[in-house]
């Protein structure tokens, strides 16, 4: 069969279903696409009705050519602020040989595509700092095999070799003769290539934009005011709803009075929203929604609204404050159940008889989120489809909201992902998404739920209290003989990989961050580090850097006081304790170098280190404090940091900066209280974030100490900042503090 | 009531407690300006009152009329005012929710203080949270747009 016998059309979706059964899921190159006959049938229809002449080029899940000469590069991974977009429509546009602004960078149209999902969780989801780290190799393949084809497709045409052709620029160049063609008018033809076997990449030396300072996408209409959010979407005929939740954790609705609610112009209904079912993880609680014209009106209705709530017992008397004892506790009783992360020697003896031995428990309270924009999201079940517009950072859990609330599957959901105004993990959570999904099902015209900041300040799936309890010897000679530690918290959210914790080894990837085997900076020839989980029962949710802030926190600050313990520089006795790890050392040596640790310091002012090893990137910092009167201010961060390769380097260094910012969030500021069940802050004036009049001087530094892997940088950088400050107030007071925030006061 | 917003009179009928930010917002629909707080501590809803930077969801509609209003939408036709393109120059934003305000209260600290130092950067800017973290690239972006940059203006 040749192109021009066309038959009848087989519509998009069939498409898709073939692409899905036929594509290679570790490269996304669907190669059983080939089969010119299916290929052209439906690409001439599809790109009929959409006004476009021809065959567009599809070779695989990220790369379309329009014969018009539009290029689509499709970044299935959500940008909450991280830049992600940039990075990988660079590392795309860096191998199809094109320039960024010569593509468009989108959202897949079928977020559901096997090829998108993630490769360690198995959902489609972004975050953990791999989107780069996981997604550069598959991307460049993606991008180099399309170019491939495309030159291929002009050799072919021209009947002359591969080797004289060059792409450059979306075009592809006849060396010798200076003929070109464009990207577009070589579509039809590369689609009816083989799908590639082998695909070369390009020399890294020859990169245009990997590697290269360059601005992210979308900048101009940031500074505008025209970058669309969650926030602005707006649609015919659409509520919008606010939901009152009980003040008391998990409090179910005993009676409702909405007569002045109703009565407030612009309210259209009052509709209960159950709670999602124990067993639905990440569900919403319990709530009673106010839905009107629009948001001041939702919320003028909301404050009329009277309901009485039946707390739950067991929340009822739950204060944050006992957390830190309970958990103690927990660990010294009989059901501590510990899951090991490093055994080695014999740390009870060694602990018995090291030169110096010493102990130390640290403190970590509930931290919030805060993203700038407020959860929000517009839901519209419309023609048997559930319509999503979001931040949707887990195309996943909406699926999940879809599922629960409807029966759909994903073939009758349409996302429409939106830039996040911030995420640090609360929009990794699905509660708002159900409730969305449930209103909009309630009601049957487009809803747009929106959170205050109010709701986000309570919205309860925060950062986990923590406690640890650290041991540890020296030898006569100062060096690190054994380390004990016990990292006490949740398991965090098994929102994803499902049978998470059906693994016979217990095992928590993300509550043991930065204390395995792969990560741990230490080693000591006795060493028994490990996890004990313990529940609240209260809901906990994904934050920016999850374990590494409390283990980093604990292991930076113990070492320090081992390293004061055995006489020793803390520097010093750092590097001793480090073996075969050279990237981490240079990381560590040049951070101390540019901050001029070891020279001499006028008697108010102090340096403290800290520094770990995450997402396969290292990381040090010191800290200079300073004291002046009866306080204490942070007065620069010298920071180093070795992410392998920074593919966009502007952006790996905004990332550290704001990774920097929350770490002295975390150091000065960040701390939820929950009384009697209640959250006890409700906005930004009794929960203090950080401001420009916070920040100290910070210095920055990157290192490429693999440029073959990018490592990763969206979290790398918050976790060290709070023991590195704790250990400098210690050099300039001779006070040591375990928990945070810490007190500025000298 | 009548509202003069970017040199443009609406007439519209509103409560005159509303917030001018969900006036704006919803009502008129610029939609450049954000909710971040709704209690005046975030800066998201920063627009200008007759030259000065106002929380526009702490002030009542009624307050407004006969002033003018400006919003990010009107602080340059073409998105090219020096903050602006000095805010692009530096590649401040990352998410960008706060930037609208961001950049309306660098362009209020500038109007009255042509050539700000450091501290009055600090102090015209503090009341703007920005949780991604982008506070040194805006004190630097304010800089050169002032002509104040002592660094060698480099392309980053």
């Amino acid at each position: 069969m040749n192109n021009s016998q066309l038959a009848s059309i087989a519509p998009s979706s069939e498409r898709r279903q073939f692409l899905k059964t036929t594509a290679v899921a570790s490269t996304g190159l669907a190669i059983g696409l080939y089969l010119p006959s299916l290929q052209a049938k439906t690409q001439k229809k599809a790109a009929a009705a959409q006004g476009r002449a021809g065959v567009e080029f599809e070779p695989n899940a990220w790369v379309r050519i329009f014969p018009d000469n539009s290029i689509r590069l499709i970044v299935h991974k959500h940008d909450s602020g991280t830049g992600v977009h940039t990075a990988l429509g660079s590392i795309l546009a860096e191998e199809l040989e094109v320039r960024l602004a010569q593509v468009e960078v989108v959202p897949p149209s079928h977020p559901f595509f096997q090829a998108y999902i993630h490769p360690s969780w198995k959902v489609f989801s972004t975050g953990g700092s791999t989107s780069v780290m996981l997604e550069y190799e598959p991307l460049r393949k993606a991008g180099a095999g399309a170019r491939m084809l495309l030159v291929q497709a002009a050799a072919n045409q021209w009947k002359v070799p591969v080797s004289s052709c060059l792409a450059q620029n979306a075009q592809v160049i006849h060396k010798p003769t200076g003929r070109k063609l464009s990207y577009g008018s070589l579509a039809e033809s590369a689609s009816r290539l083989p799908a590639p076997t082998e695909i070369p990449l390009k020399n890294p030396d020859q990169f245009e934009l990997i590697g290269k300072p360059s601005r992210k996408l979308h900048v101009q209409s940031k500074v505008m005011g025209k970058h669309q959010y969650s926030i602005d979407v707006k649609l015919p005929d659409m509520l919008v709803a606010v939901i009152a939740h009980s003040p008391v954790i998990n409090a179910r609705v005993k009676s409702i009075d909405d007569k002045a609610a109703l009565a407030v112009p612009g309210v259209r209904q009052v509709i209960k929203v159950p709670a999602a079912p124990k067993d639905l993880l990440g569900g919403n609680q319990e709530g009673v929604a106010v839905l009107a014209d629009n948001y001041w009106a939702a919320k003028l209705g909301r404050d009329a609204l009277k309901v009485q709530w039946q707390d739950e017992e067991a929340f009822a008397s739950f204060n944050s404050n006992e957390v830190g004892a309970i958990q103690k506790a927990y660990l010294a009783s009989d059901k501590a159940e510990l899951v090991p992360t490093i055994q080695s020697g014999n740390a009870a003896d060694a602990l018995k008889n090291g030169s110096k031995v010493l102990q130390a428990e640290y403190f970590m309270p509930y931290k919030q989120q805060l993203p700038l924009e407020p959860e929000c999201v517009v839901v519209h079940l419309v023609d048997g489809k559930m319509h999503f517009w979001a931040g949707l950072q887990v195309p996943s859990n909406a699926l999940t909201a879809a599922q629960h609330v409807a029966g759909l599957t994903e073939n009758d959901i349409v996302l429409h992902d939106l830039t996040g105004g911030g995420s640090f993990g609360a929009r990794e959570a699905r509660h708002w998404l159900i409730e969305g999904a449930y209103l909009a099902k309630a009601v049957g015209r487009p809803v747009k739920l929106m959170y205050s900041r109010e709701d986000e300040m309570r919205q309860l799936y925060s950062h986990a209290a923590s406690y640890s309890k650290l041991e540890g010897a020296v030898d006569a000679d100062g060096k690190l003989t054994a380390i004990k530690m016990r990292a006490v918290c949740p398991a965090s959210p098994e929102m994803w990989e499902p049978g998470y914790f059906d693994r016979k080894d217990k095992m928590d990837y993300s509550t043991t961050e930065s204390i395995t085997a792969w990560d741990y900076a230490y080693k000591a020839p006795n060493m028994d580090i490990g996890w004990v989980r313990h529940e609240t029962g209260v809901p906990t949710g994904w934050y920016r850097s999850v374990s590494f802030i409390p283990n980093v926190f604990a292991t930076e600050s113990f070492m320090d006081e081992l390293a004061h313990a055995a006489g020793k520089d803390e520097l010093e006795f750092r590097k001793a304790a480090m073996v075969d790890r050279p990237r981490h050392v240079a990381t560590l040596e040049l951070a101390a170098k540019k901050a001029g640790w070891g020279k001499p310091l006028p008697a108010n002012r102090a340096l403290g280190i800290a520094t770990n090893q995450g997402y396969t990137s290292y990381i040090a910092f010191v800290v200079e404090v300073e004291k002046q009167d009866q306080t204490i201010a942070v007065k620069r961060i010298t920071c180093v940091a070795d992410v392998g390769l920074a593919v966009q380097p502007t952006g790996v260094e905004e990332q550290l900066y704001g990774g920097i910012m929350w770490g002295l969030g975390h150091a000065l500021h960040d701390k939820l209280d929950i009384e009697n069940g209640k959250v006890v802050q409700s906005n930004f004036t009794d929960y203090t974030v950080m401001r420009m009049s916070d920040m100290p001087e910070v210095d920055i530094t990157i290192l490429q100490g693999d440029k073959n892997k990018p490592g990763g940088v969206g979290e790398l950088s918050s976790p060290g900042i709070a023991p590195a400050i704790a250990n400098a107030i210690f050099k300039l007071t001779g006070k040591r503090q375990r928990s945070t925030p810490l007190s500025m006061t000298a | 009531m009548e509202l003069t917003i970017n040199q443009k009179k609406h007439t519209l009928t509103v409560d005159g407690a509303t917030p001018l930010l969900w006036v704006i917002r919803d009502q008129i629909g610029l939609t450049g300006t954000k909710f971040g707080c709704g209690a005046g501590m975030c800066g998201a809803c920063t627009v200008h009152l007759d030259g000065q930077p106002i929380r526009s969801c702490l002030t009542p509609v009624s307050a407004c009329t006969g002033k003018q209003i400006t919003t990010i939408e009107g602080l340059s036709e073409k998105g090219d005012h020096p903050l602006q393109k000095a805010w692009v120059q530096v590649d401040v934003p990352q998410c960008g929710y706060c930037q609208s305000g961001q950049i309306m209260s660098a362009a209020a600290l500038l109007k009255q203080t042509p050539k700000p130092t450091d501290e009055d950067i600090t102090n015209a800017m503090s009341g703007n949270i920005c949780r991604c973290g982008t506070y040194g690239r805006i004190r630097r972006a304010i800089h050169i747009a002032a002509g104040t940059d002592k660094a060698a203006a480099k392309a980053e």
